[in-house]
């Protein structure tokens, strides 16, 4: 059971992650290929996107590993 | 560019600054399994950060120069995080668990704050 909970929990965490990343990196690059003189600024906020958004799927890891 | 320099060298001093509390705290308190459980999660979550800026960095050069870029590295980050709560359940007489894992989420704070203070400022 707890092998179940722990992969539950990493699981739906990285696919959360994954999808969020994705949506970031891909309108990032987009916008960095459009204009690269705005690329400190859509790096910022790239950067602090994804840094949220992977907050939770780290949470996510470690909940897993104190439950194994 | 200047911006998102500034920016990892304001979050490399805040971070720097709450490790030397941390060591202060380990050093001078009578709680030195704590702060030593938040000095090794703030360590790893200080790697955490610094990887995720150069990771980030380096995409945004591939993509102005018209490369191509690898990964952003999110699953050297969960190993890192999972590597602390590994050393913390190994090593419980000397490490906290529970502020272990306080300590990993240093950085995303120090981010916040650095992002909420900065932007109202401007």
């Amino acid at each position: 059971m707890a092998a179940i909970a722990a992969a539950i929990a990493v699981g739906l965490g990285a696919l959360g992650a994954g999808i969020g990343n994705g949506l970031i990196v891909g309108r990032t690059v987009e916008g960095i290929a459009r204009q690269p003189e705005l690329r400190g600024t859509l790096q910022t906020t790239m950067f602090i996107g994804v840094a949220l958004v992977e907050a939770l799927p780290i949470i996510a890891v470690v909940v897993a590993f104190i439950v194994m | 560019m200047q911006q998102y320099q500034n920016m990892i060298t304001r979050q490399r001093k805040w971070m720097f600054f709450l490790l030397a509390l941390l060591v202060l705290g380990a050093g001078f308190t009578p709680y030195p399994r704590i702060f030593l459980g938040l000095i090794l999660g703030a360590v790893i979550s200080f790697f955490n950060l610094w990887l995720l800026q150069s990771k980030v960095n380096k995409l945004g050069h591939a993509v102005a120069k018209q490369k191509s870029a690898h990964s952003i590295g999110t699953f050297t980050r969960l190993a890192a995080a999972v590597l602390a709560v590994l050393i913390a359940l190994r090593f419980e007489d000397y490490f906290h668990l529970v502020s272990v894992i306080i300590g990993l989420m240093t950085a995303y704070l120090v981010i916040m704050i650095d992002f909420i203070y900065f932007r109202f400022r401007d």
